[in-house]
């Protein structure tokens, strides 16, 4: 902050200030109203019997099933595939868009957002007509004989990982392609006339110079997929049980709010872990930039 | 002012109705089911009475069920539930028990019997097949249906415990009539549970809606299902290469009730015992394959010979099957449904 030495020059930013927070409360007011009420609500569900007395059972017994513990261990699994499949394709991907000529680029570019202005339950279920077993996926591949028998390619972690990351790739691509359209050609260049190979580039300038869309990118896909409930509901065929269709199964099949609240309040503790850790990583990257620049 | 005078008139009118005629008002769940239930059931008995008849309807009886009785505005005289809703009801005492003085005891099987809700039409949940793969030697059994080494193809199970648990049973050559005493022993369940597992690795598909079962059965994507009777009946009237068998079922009911403090209780007694008349229960399977749970409803030719074969409770079907019990569902459905689920999960 710089000190303002004239008091109505002072006067006068805190104004704005002023001014510029008031703009923001109309959106305060539905975050509040669409979020933290709501949330506050599942809270005081989670701590209520059915006849509505209050009870720590609905933890007692979420937390000592095994259920619980191994929907959390499939909805980790799911998120880190995930996320280590979009990481692999969405980064080169975005380096080739960064990098191709502008008229190629904004066609690319459409191509990546085309899905994403498709119904999510329309591409799901595109997804069963593809991959099922007599599925044209599977058609092309026995009718050709590269196999002969057709591939379990849905209703298992397989389908689900692929209707994913068809999902959630676009989202990672934006904020690494934004990344990296926004790096100085010139470093590039210099780079290379210092002798760099193209690997050494990559791994140096660019890669270092886009983390902080790659992080962005990675917990928007993380934080999306811990929650994600259709695509596992659909192609998961009953086999891949994440928290999200837990929960969904606690209200459905045995109408208990209690429990249901409590599965819901640990997805929000996961969620806030794991962007917890993705900020302390991230600070921890951007600080060792700065020693390395000042070294 | 004419139109004043005329709605005046018209109003007038409405309210003057009720007194000439009894009123009863009955909540269905309506669409094409509900308006089969109107057409072929309450409306003739209501003019047999000479009762005027209110309809509601309701997407979830007993949500609706429970919110007129505790907050003590009951506006309906009838309801319409599945049986394991209405067992549920029951035992949170929101239903009058049914009067068997008006509606007549012997028309309702011994194993479908309830105090509260009256079984009316039933479904079954049935064994369906890929004609394709099994060409003319289908499994016929339970015990066949667990066969994978003489029948291979992949299996497609509801994920839900009810009916299943009834089917393990079976399978591992239970008697129908021993189902429920079985599973009433601390080991029955545990039976049901080691019996599913042992299918599991060839279940490709756990399904969780009834149009999910009907297209897996119409694409080929699994060969041998569980699934409803109304669905397998479909995908094969659509020319799907599909086949069903109502040996073994279990046969599911849906049930009419009178709420606890409903203001028309005795006039509603008497119209559920008009609406089920055989006959009446016979005219219902022209509008949807759910047949009467009174077997008199399949005498006399009131049922179409052809039709017979798409019900789960006419004659040349039974014999084999287990009734639904609602009663044991609403007191270890939830101890079941967690086996099951952590079954799934292992």
């Amino acid at each position: 902050m710089t000190v303002l030495a004239d008091p109505a020059l002072a006067a006068d930013a805190r104004r704005e200030r002023r001014f510029f927070l008031s703009l923001s409360l109309p959106a305060l007011f539905i975050v509040g109203l669409a979020a933290i009420l709501p949330i506050l609500w599942i809270i005081r569900q989670s701590f209520l019997t059915t006849a509505g007395e209050y009870t720590v059972g609905n933890y007692e017994k979420v937390l000592s099933s095994g259920l619980t513990w191994s929907a959390l261990v499939t909805t980790l699994e799911l998120s880190l595939a995930t996320l280590a499949i979009c990481i692999l394709l969405g980064t080169p991907l975005a380096l080739a868009l960064a990098s191709a000529r502008p008229r190629v680029a904004n066609l690319l570019m459409a191509f990546v957002m085309l899905p994403l202005w498709t119904s999510i339950l329309v591409r799901t279920y595109g997804w069963l007509v593809l991959l099922r077993r007599d599925g044209l996926i599977n058609s092309a591949l026995t009718g050709s004989g590269l196999t002969a028998e057709p591939l379990p390619l849905v209703y298992n972690f397989t389908g689900t990982l692929i209707g994913m990351v068809h999902y959630m790739l676009p989202l990672f691509l934006l904020p690494v392609y934004a990344a990296m359209r926004d790096i100085d050609a010139n470093l590039v260049r210099a780079s290379a006339s210092m002798g760099a190979t193209l690997g050494q580039t990559i791994r140096t300038v660019i890669l270092p110079l886009s983390a902080g869309g790659i992080f962005s990118g990675s917990i928007i896909v993380f934080i999306y997929t811990i929650g994600f409930f259709i695509t596992p509901a659909v192609l998961g065929g009953g086999k891949v049980n994440p928290l999200s269709t837990r929960i969904e199964r606690t209200l459905s099949t045995f109408q208990d709010w209690g429990s249901a609240s409590v599965l819901g309040i640990l997805l929000l503790i996961l969620m806030a872990l794991v962007g917890m850790m993705f900020l302390a990583a991230r600070r921890l990257i951007a600080g060792h930039k700065v020693d390395t620049a000042h070294a | 002012m004419s139109w004043l005078r005329i709605s005046l008139a018209a109003i007038a009118a409405t309210v003057a109705l009720p007194v000439s005629a009894q009123t009863v008002t009955i909540t269905t769940a309506g669409g094409d089911y509900g308006n089969a239930i109107k057409e072929a059931m309450w409306a003739p008995a209501a003019k047999e009475l000479g009762y005027d008849v209110r309809e509601e309807t309701q997407s979830d009886g007993l949500a609706a069920l429970k919110m007129q009785v505790t907050s003590g505005a009951v506006s309906t005289d009838i309801i319409h539930l599945g049986s394991p809703e209405g067992a549920q009801a029951a035992a949170q005492s929101l239903l009058e028990p049914l009067d068997y003085k008006i509606i007549d005891p012997k028309s309702v099987p011994d194993g479908a019997k309830s105090d509260y809700c009256y079984p009316f039409d039933s479904y079954g949940t049935v064994m369906s097949w890929n004609t394709k793969t099994y060409g003319e030697n289908p499994p016929k059994t339970w015990a066949e249906f667990w066969d994978v080494a003489k029948f291979p193809g992949r299996r497609a199970l509801r994920a839900n415990a009810q009916d299943l648990i009834e089917i393990a049973l079976l399978s591992d050559g239970v008697a129908p009539a021993d189902v429920y005493p079985v599973l009433s022993t601390p080991e029955g369940l545990d039976r049901a549970i080691k019996r599913l597992e042992a299918i599991k690795p060839n279940v490709s598909v756990w399904w969780t809606s009834g149009a999910q079962s009907a297209q897996l059965l119409k694409d080929g994507e699994a060969d041998l299902l569980v699934t409803w009777n109304g669905r397998a009946q479909t995908v094969k009237a659509d020319g799907g290469t599909v086949d069903y068998t109502f040996k073994g079922s279990v046969i599911g009911t849906d049930c009419l009730a009178v709420p606890k403090g409903a203001p028309n209780k005795e006039a509603a007694m008497k119209l559920i015992a008009a609406m089920t008349q055989p006959a009446r229960v016979a005219k219902l399977t022209d509008f949807i394959a759910y047949g009467p749970v009174n077997p008199a409803g399949y005498e006399g030719g009131l049922i179409p010979k052809d039709r017979l074969k798409t019900l789960a409770t006419a004659p040349e079907n039974a014999g084999t099957s287990v009734f639904s019990n609602a009663g044991w569902w609403v007191k270890n459905g939830e101890v079941a449904q967690k086996a099951f689920d952590e079954m799934m999960n292992r």
